[in-house]
């Protein structure tokens, strides 16, 4: 899961269980605060008829009765004062029904005993419950509403800002990693962006970019500089062992030593050669505007194969398509990489074995062609390391020098075409060549 | 025949004139362009062998020069760079034709024989071998007439021996020869030998082939 994808869920989620806890504690936390509240509001208007009573005595309520009573117009509220005589002392505030006026309603009550020039009193202050709760439900909507409009507003805003917040990484990823291809030649300008931690991995990336690019270079540079180098003295070898040969005069034993020191330059030509070849390809030294039609190149390479088939046995049956063009390729180039695997193929065939060459289409993505021997094959844990350079899969020490592959590979990556192998070990295998075709 | 090897490799010229003396051409050497552009200046020369790799010239440049003042010469061009722009840009030039290095002598010469045939006509392409005739222009071998059917790379290894007759030639340089840069080395030499081995059967059936032998420990020959 994508990184902002995974904030945006984190902070919806976060929000949505805010909100849920708020919806589930409100009724408790309204009703505690108005229930808070109303106490208070009872306990001030104890304090004010004390009061009353403090400065203007008893009998500003009384006016000569023995009790006092009074009730707002709906009976709300309502106020009454009474001596008491043996009643025992209290002071609380608790929830009961009073009768007023034959009306039975539930009141918040607060009964406070007092004493007042010798003589008890008992004062009551009501209020009702209905009055109390009335506001709760508003009360609850409005919260709840302004808390909603909150935390959506705050959500939209979080999103829009992570959205902006990742834009670089999200650069840096497809800049960098995502459309970048080994070996990075191409400079790539850095990310703008005010987050160090971007501008540090950026900058990580892009020094990591150079930094293989660099080496690649250098290795290639020395293969190419190495390769040329090697090629005058071993020319020059080659030749002076060409004159020594034509002496009339040498002995037979020291020809046949000359002969064995000829087939053995020839086979450090033969490897400074494919080296300089991989190193031209890789230095771009080739241009890719050929059209070409696979069956005319297969034809071709089959044809310069005959003598080997022939001496062998082989069967070759292909199918290839003949309406399939291949553009943007170099002629020359795709010839080697086919050549190099008919010639595997018949290299590690059996004797009067068979090679089947098929194509396919993937629609849209790739231009197939299978080339399948029965032949030795390969053992699974050799399958990865055959195309790399001087790395032989179980073959006899003075066959070839695994350079073969190794420019089928250079040669695939310089077109991007994909090489798949399946081998059974004993039985034979099948390189499949993946053209990059229909876009 | 005359022949400018011009080379600043010094060794490498030294042996290219070697082989060539022995096979009977005249040979100066020009170590450097402007050595190179002086000498031509003096006399004409049926062949320049002319490496591009200069140190003080560009090869391209005075193959371009050598074409104005000497245009009745072969060229080819040596190269240790190989690349295939020079190839072309040397063909295109009006060179005869292309030997990457490291090269055999023997190649060397048999391009040369190629290009003499080429601009001399058929007359010298016919030679008597052994009771048969061949024929290098027209890539047919013939008794009393008749031509013997040959594949392409029989012939090849045939009329290579047949150029370099009497002298020993070893399976790398068959092989190098036939297959150029697509051969195989000791895969390839096995080859050799059955490509020898069916070009005797064919003609074996017309007429001996004992001027055709085997080189214990080398190769084969062509001996007459």
């Amino acid at each position: 899961m994508k990184l902002l994808s995974k904030i945006t869920l984190y902070t919806t989620l976060s929000k949505t269980v805010i909100v849920l806890l708020f919806i589930w504690l409100l009724p408790g936390i309204v009703k505690d605060v108005t229930s808070q509240y109303t106490n208070h509001n009872l306990q001030e208007q104890k304090k004010k008829v004390l009061d009353n009573i403090q400065k203007r005595g008893i009998d500003y309520y009384f006016e000569g009765d023995s009790s006092y009573g009074s009730y707002t117009l709906l009976k709300e509220e309502f106020i009454a004062l009474e001596s008491s005589n043996g009643h025992a002392p209290v002071d609380t505030i608790f929830t009961d029904s009073r009768i007023v006026e034959n009306d039975t309603l539930t009141y918040r009550l607060l009964d406070y005993t007092f004493e007042y020039k010798n003589k008890n009193y008992l004062l009551e202050i009501g209020k009702t419950v209905s009055t109390i709760d009335q506001y709760n439900r508003p009360l609850q909507k409005v919260a709840l509403y302004t808390l909603a409009g909150l935390i959506f507003f705050t959500l939209i805003l979080d999103l829009l800002f992570t959205r902006l917040l990742l834009r670089p990484l999200n650069l840096i990823i497809t800049s960098k990693i995502l459309n970048r291809k080994f070996p990075f030649k191409e400079t790539i300008s850095p990310v703008k962006t005010s987050t160090t931690d971007f501008k540090y991995l950026d900058q990580s990336l892009t020094n990591l970019a150079s930094k293989i690019k660099e080496t690649f270079e250098k290795e290639r540079e020395f293969t190419s500089n190495a390769s040329h180098e090697l090629m005058t003295p071993i020319s020059i070898l080659q030749n002076k062992m060409e004159n020594v040969m034509m002496d009339q005069e040498l002995s037979e034993t020291s020809r046949e030593k000359v002969v064995s020191m000829l087939t053995i330059l020839n086979r450090l030509k033969k490897i400074v050669r494919s080296l300089l070849l991989i190193s031209r390809i890789e230095n771009d030294q080739y241009v890719k505007t050929d059209q070409i039609k696979p069956y005319v190149l297969l034809e071709e390479v089959v044809n310069e194969l005959k003598d080997r088939i022939e001496l062998r046995k082989i069967r070759i049956v292909q199918s290839l398509s003949h309406s399939i063009v291949l553009t943007r390729v170099n002629r020359d180039l795709i010839f080697q990489l086919i050549y190099n695997l008919i010639n595997n193929a018949i290299r590690y065939n059996q004797e009067e074995g068979e090679i089947e060459i098929t194509d396919q289409i993937i629609q849209g993505k790739s231009y197939i062609i299978h080339i399948k021997d029965a032949g030795i094959g390969i053992p699974a844990h050799e399958l990865e390391t055959i195309f790399d350079r001087f790395k032989k899969a179980g073959r006899k020490a003075d066959e070839g020098y695994g350079l073969g592959l190794s420019i089928v590979k250079s040669i695939a990556q310089y077109h991007d075409i994909r090489i798949a192998v399946q081998s059974q070990y004993g039985k034979g295998s099948t390189f499949s060549i993946h053209f990059p075709y229909g876009n | 025949m005359n022949v400018l090897i011009v080379e600043d490799e010094k060794s490498m010229a030294l042996e290219m004139e070697f082989f060539l003396k022995k096979a009977g051409y005249l040979c100066d050497l020009a170590f450097t362009g402007k050595q190179a552009r002086q000498i031509m200046s003096d006399h004409p020369f049926d062949f320049i062998l002319l490496d591009l790799g200069l140190p003080d010239l560009d090869g391209l440049e005075v193959l371009k020069d050598a074409k104005k003042n000497c245009p009745e010469a072969s060229y080819i061009i040596l190269t240790a760079r190989g690349d295939l722009e020079d190839r072309i840009k040397g063909l295109d030039l009006g060179a005869d034709d292309y030997l990457p290095k490291p090269f055999s002598l023997l190649e060397l010469q048999s391009r040369m024989q190629a290009i003499s045939r080429r601009k001399s006509g058929l007359n010298d392409s016919v030679a008597p071998l052994g009771d048969f005739i061949i024929d290098l222009n027209k890539r047919m071998v013939l008794f009393n007439g008749e031509e013997i059917e040959l594949s392409r790379r029989e012939f090849d290894l045939l009329s290579y021996l047949m150029l370099h007759k009497n002298r020993p030639l070893t399976r790398a340089q068959l092989s190098d020869h036939v297959w150029g840069d697509f051969s195989d080395d000791d895969y390839d030499s096995n080859f050799i030998d059955v490509h020898i081995k069916n070009i005797r059967k064919k003609m074996m059936a017309f007429a001996s082939v004992d001027w055709l032998q085997t080189v214990r420990g080398t190769g084969y020959k062509i001996k007459i």
